[in-house]
C-alpha cells in the first residue's frame, strides 16, 4: 500500500488513526498499530510479514542474549550471528540475483554455457520492499545494546512496534530504537493540534511528491528514454531535473512519515534539511538521507577506524563506507559508482581542508549542486551506456540543445522552494493560522486529487 | 480542535467541488446517467454513446428495466444490431462491447426472475480464448469514486466545460439531428444507441457527414486481426464455459427459454475461421461443444443461424441490419419450437 494511493488515504489511515484513539488501553493500542502494520506490509505481497517477523525475532532474541550474557567472546559471538541473521535475508532477497547474475556472466565466458534455470531462479527472487530499512533498524539496535548505549527491549510488543511501526517501514526515515523507547512508554492522549500538524505535514510532503516530483519525473522520463539526443541544455535539465525529483519524491516520503506518526503521537527523527544548500559534500551528507549518513558513520565508518588511523585510512574508509551505502540502495554496478563517487568527493573535501582551500559560500554552494548532480546520473541510468550517453550531453559532446519548458518551469519551482524556504519540517504547522489551515487544506485536497497518477515512491525499490 | 475541523472540511469541501464537476461533465464517459435516457425516451431520440461510456451495464439494465422486456437478446458487439420490430415494446437488446460469459451471468443475476424470459444468447468463439480480456463494463464504486476526485478527470471535465456551453448547468448534454434522426449527445454522436438497446451508427443515417467504418484485412496476424481476441489461442478455456453453464442453469431454474446461436460471419471470414491451422481446431471445437452445453440445459442451439451475403458486413465483422433481423427471425421461430 502506498501513502499515495486511495486505499491508504480514504480507508487504512482513517481507520486506524479512529481505532488508536478509540482503544482506551495503551498496549492494546501498541498491538492495534503492530497489526495494522502488519496487514499495511501484507498488502504489497503476503508473505512479507513473515520475513518482518523473521527479522524482529533475531534482533529481539540477540538483543536480550546480549544484555544477559557477561561474557565478552559470547557476546561478541552473539552479536555476530545477530547481525549476520539478519544481513543473511537481506543478503539472499537483495543481492543473491545481482552477485548470482555476474557469477554466470563470469562462468558463461569462460564455459560458453548459458545456464537458464539458473537465470530464472535469480530473476524470480522478489525483493521485500522495506528489507533494507528494518534490517538496518535492527541492526542498530542490537549494536547499541552490544555497547552498551542502550537497555535491550524486555517488551516484544514495544520492540515489533519499533520494527513495523508503517509510517516509517517501507522508506524510512532510519529509526534507531533509542528515540523511539521513551515515547513507546506512555499513552498517547488524543490532541486535536498535534493531530492536525501531522496532518498538515503529511499534506505538506504529499504535495511535494504528487504536485512536484511526479511532475519533473514525467518529463525526465520521457527526456531520458533517449539520452543519446540531449544537447548541452537539455542534457543538464535532465540531471538537474532529476535532481530535484529526487529530493522532492524522497524529502516528501519522509514528511509524510514523519507527519503519519505524529498523528499517533511518535516523532520521528528528520531526514533531509535542504540538502542542495550545501557549502560542500559533507555538509550535503549532514543534510541528506540524515538517518542513513549517520548510520553509516556510526555502524560503518567509525568502526572502520574513521579518522583515527591516518589520512589514508581515512581515505580508504570514506570509498568502503560510500561504495557499500550506494550497495545499500540497489544491487546494481551503478549505485556502487554512485557511492564511490561520493566516497572520493568527502575524501576530496577533507585534503581540500587540510590543504587550506575555501571558496566563498554561494560558489561553494554552487560547486557541491553541480558534483551532486553529476553524481545523480550514475544513480538515474542503469547502464553504462545511458551514464555514458547523458555525460557526453552534459559535456557538448551531442551539440547544444533546446531549453525544455515544462522541465524548466518545474526546475524553476523546485529551486525557488529549495533556496527561498526552509525544510517542510521546520515550518511551525502546529502555530499556524486558520488561513495558513486552510491554504494547506486546498493544497491537501490537490495532492489528493493528483494520487490517481502518481508514480510509486523511487525509494520503495531499495 | 477548531483547526483540524476546518483542515478536513475544507479538504473534504475542495474534493467534493471536483468530484461535483467531474460527475456533471463525466468526460470520460464513466458515470451511467440515467437522466439521458429518460430525455431520449421523451423526445423519442437514440442516444449518443458519449453519454453512455463505459457503463454499458447500467445503461442495459436501463434499457431492460424500461419496457415491458419478454424478449431479448445477450451477445457481443456483433449482436447489437438485432432490434426490435416497429412499434415492439418487449423485446430489448441487452447485448454491449465486451460482453462475455461471466459478465452474462452476471446481468441474469442483476435481472428479475419473473415474468418469464426469453434470452438469446449470441456466443462468441473468442470468448474461450484465455488470453481474451474482458474489459470492465460495470466499473465499481471505488473505481468511480477514484474517478471522481482525480484531478486529471476535473481538469478535463473543466476544460470541456469553458470549450462548450451545452454541458453547463442547467444542461449536460444536447439534442442533435443525425441524418433525420434526433440523438442525445456532445460533440461528435458517431455511434448511437435505440431506445431498444441497438446500435445505430452515425454514417447509417447520415453517409455525408460521418465516416463508414471499413473493413480490417486479414493479413495472418492475429495480434492486429479482430482486436487480437484469436491471438494465442491453443485451448478450450474450461473456466468460461463453466461461467455459461451458470448462467445457462439459473435461467433454466428461472424457467426461461433460451436459444444459442453464434453471431453469423461473412464466408471469407468463415473460411479463415475453418482452415488457419492457429485457430481452426479451437473453432472447430467450440462448433462441437456449444450444442452439448446448450443441450445439457435442454436449449436449442442454432450455430451460425443464418448466412448473409459479404456485403451485409460493412467490416467483415458486425453484421448488418438486415443480416440481423433475419437471425432474430431464425430465433424466434427456435424459441417458439422450443417451447
Amino acid at each position: 500500500m502506498l501513502f499515495n494511493s486511495f486505499p491508504f488515504l480514504f480507508v487504512f489511515l482513517p481507520a486506524v488513526a479512529v481505532a488508536y484513539f478509540v482503544v482506551p488501553q495503551h498496549r492494546l493500542r501498541l498491538l492495534l498499530v503492530i497489526a495494522a502494520s502488519y496487514y499495511f506490509y501484507a498488502y504489497a505481497d503476503w508473505w512479507f510479514p513473515a520475513l518482518m517477523a523473521g527479522s524482529t525475532a533475531i534482533s529481539y532474541t540477540t538483543g536480550r542474549l546480549l544484555e544477559t550474557e557477561t561474557d565478552e567472546r559470547r557476546r561478541k559471538l552473539g552479536l555476530a550471528t545477530g547481525i549476520a541473521g539478519v544481513l543473511a535475508l537481506l543478503a539472499y532477497f537483495k543481492y543473491t540475483a545481482f552477485a548470482g547474475g555476474y557469477a554466470l556472466d563470469f562462468v558463461h565466458v569462460l564455459t560458453r554455457e548459458s545456464f537458464p534455470d539458473a537465470r530464472t531462479f535469480f530473476h524470480g527472487i522478489v525483493l521485500p520492499i522495506g528489507i533494507s530499512f528494518y534490517t538496518f533498524e535492527g541492526i542498530s539496535y542490537m549494536v547499541d545494546v552490544y555497547r552498551g548505549t542502550l537497555r535491550a527491549e524486555r517488551d516484544l510488543l514495544r520492540y515489533a512496534f519499533f520494527i513495523s511501526f508503517f509510517p516509517h517501514l517501507i522508506a524510512g526515515p532510519i529509526v534507531r530504537y533509542g528515540i523511539l523507547q521513551p515515547q513507546l512508554t506512555q499513552k498517547h492522549r488524543f490532541d486535536a493540534d498535534r493531530i492536525r500538524s501531522g496532518l498538515m505535514l503529511f499534506a505538506l510532503g504529499l504535495a511535494k511528491k504528487v504536485l512536484i516530483a511526479d511532475g519533473i519525473a514525467h518529463w525526465v522520463d520521457h527526456y531520458l528514454a533517449t539520452p543519446g539526443q540531449l544537447g548541452l541544455v537539455n542534457a543538464w535539465a535532465c540531471a538537474v531535473g532529476f535532481g530535484f525529483q529526487i529530493y522532492f519524491d524522497f524529502s516528501g516520503y519522509s514528511d509524510m512519515a514523519l507527519g503519519l506518526a505524529r498523528i499517533f503521537g511518535i516523532e520521528l527523527p528528520w531526514n533531509f534539511d535542504r540538502p542542495y544548500r550545501s557549502a560542500s559534500p559533507t555538509e550535503f551528507w549532514r543534510r541528506w538521507h540524515v538517518t542513513l549518513s549517520t548510520w553509516l558513520r556510526d555502524y560503518l565508518y567509525i568502526p572502520l577506524g574513521g579518522n583515527r588511523k591516518g589520512q589514508r585510512r581515512q581515505d580508504l574508509n570514506l570509498l568502503a563506507t560510500m561504495g557499500l551505502g550506494g550497495l545499500w540502495h540497489g544491487a546494481s554496478l551503478n549505485f556502487v559508482a554512485w557511492g564511490l563517487y561520493h566516497g572520493v568527493l568527502l575524501a576530496g573535501t577533507h585534503h581540500g581542508r587540510r590543504r587550506g582551500l575555501s571558496l566563498p559560500r554561494p560558489i561553494a554552494v554552487a560547486v557541491t549542486f553541480v558534483l551532486v548532480v553529476l553524481g545523480w546520473v550514475l544513480f538515474r541510468m542503469r547502464s553504462a551506456h545511458g551514464i555514458a550517453q547523458l555525460y557526453a550531453g552534459m559535456f557538448g559532446l551531442h551539440g547544444i540543445g533546446g531549453l525544455p519548458g515544462h522541465l524548466a518551469l518545474y526546475i524553476a519551482i523546485a529551486a525557488a522552494i529549495v533556496f527561498g524556504l526552509p525544510e517542510e519540517w521546520r515550518w511551525p504547522v502546529g502555530r499556524w493560522n486558520v488561513a495558513y489551515v486552510a491554504a494547506t487544506a486546498v493544497l491537501f485536497a490537490v495532492a489528493v486529487s493528483s494520487v490517481y497518477t502518481s508514480h510509486p515512491f523511487i525509494y520503495f525499490r531499495f | 480542535m477548531r483547526r483540524l475541523i476546518l483542515f478536513i472540511v475544507v479538504t473534504g469541501a475542495v474534493l467534493g467541488c471536483f468530484a461535483a464537476v467531474t460527475w456533471w461533465v463525466d468526460p470520460l464517459g464513466e458515470i451511467w446517467k440515467p437522466g439521458a435516457l429518460a430525455t431520449a425516451q421523451r423526445d423519442d431520440c437514440l442516444i449518443s454513446q458519449e453519454l453512455i461510456g463505459n457503463s454499458y451495464f447500467s445503461f442495459k439494465l436501463a434499457v431492460f428495466h424500461d419496457r415491458p422486456t419478454r424478449t431479448f437478446v445477450v451477445g457481443s458487439s456483433r449482436v447489437l444490431k438485432i432490434a426490435s420490430h416497429p412499434h415492439e415494446r418487449s423485446f430489448a437488446n441487452l447485448g454491449y462491447p465486451g460482453t462475455a460469459p461471466s459478465t452474462i451471468l452476471q446481468l441474469i443475476h442483476a435481472l428479475p426472475a419473473s415474468p418469464r424470459q426469453t434470452m438469446y444468447v449470441g456466443v462468441e468463439a473468442f470468448w474461450f480464448n484465455r488470453h481474451y480480456r474482458v474489459p470492465d463494463t460495470n466499473p465499481s464504486d471505488y473505481h468511480l469514486a477514484e474517478y471522481l476526485i482525480s484531478r486529471s478527470a476535473f481538469w478535463n471535465a473543466f476544460t470541456f466545460a469553458r470549450q462548450v456551453s451545452y454541458v453547463r448547468y442547467p444542461d449536460r448534454w444536447r439534442r442533435t439531428m443525425v441524418g433525420d434522426r434526433c440523438t442525445i449527445g456532445r460533440t461528435y454522436p458517431s455511434i448511437n444507441w435505440a431506445l431498444d438497446g441497438s446500435r445505430v451508427w452515425s454514417w447509417e443515417l447520415d453517409p455525408t457527414r460521418f465516416q463508414r467504418i471499413y473493413p480490417t484485412p486479414y493479413r495472418g496476424n492475429l495480434n492486429a486481426w479482430r482486436n487480437g481476441y484469436y491471438a494465442d489461442w491453443t485451448t478450450i478455456d474450461q473456466a468460461r464455459v463453466t461461467q455459461l453453464e451458470h448462467a445457462l442453469a439459473l435461467a433454466r431454474a428461472r424457467g426461461w427459454r433460451v436459444v444459442g446461436f453464434a453471431p453469423p460471419e461473412p464466408v471469407t471470414i468463415q473460411h479463415i475461421l475453418d482452415t488457419d491451422p492457429r485457430i481452426a481446431p479451437q473453432w472447430r471445437a467450440f462448433l462441437r461443444l456449444m450444442p452439448q452445453v446448450f443441450g445439457r440445459y435442454h436449449d436449442p442451439w442454432i450455430g451460425l443461424g443464418v448466412r448473409c451475403p459479404p456485403s451485409a458486413f460493412p467490416d467483415l465483422f458486425h453484421s448488418d441490419a438486415a443480416c440481423s433481423m433475419r437471425l432474430r427471425s431464425r430465433l424466434d421461430e427456435a424459441a417458439r419450437r422450443g417451447s
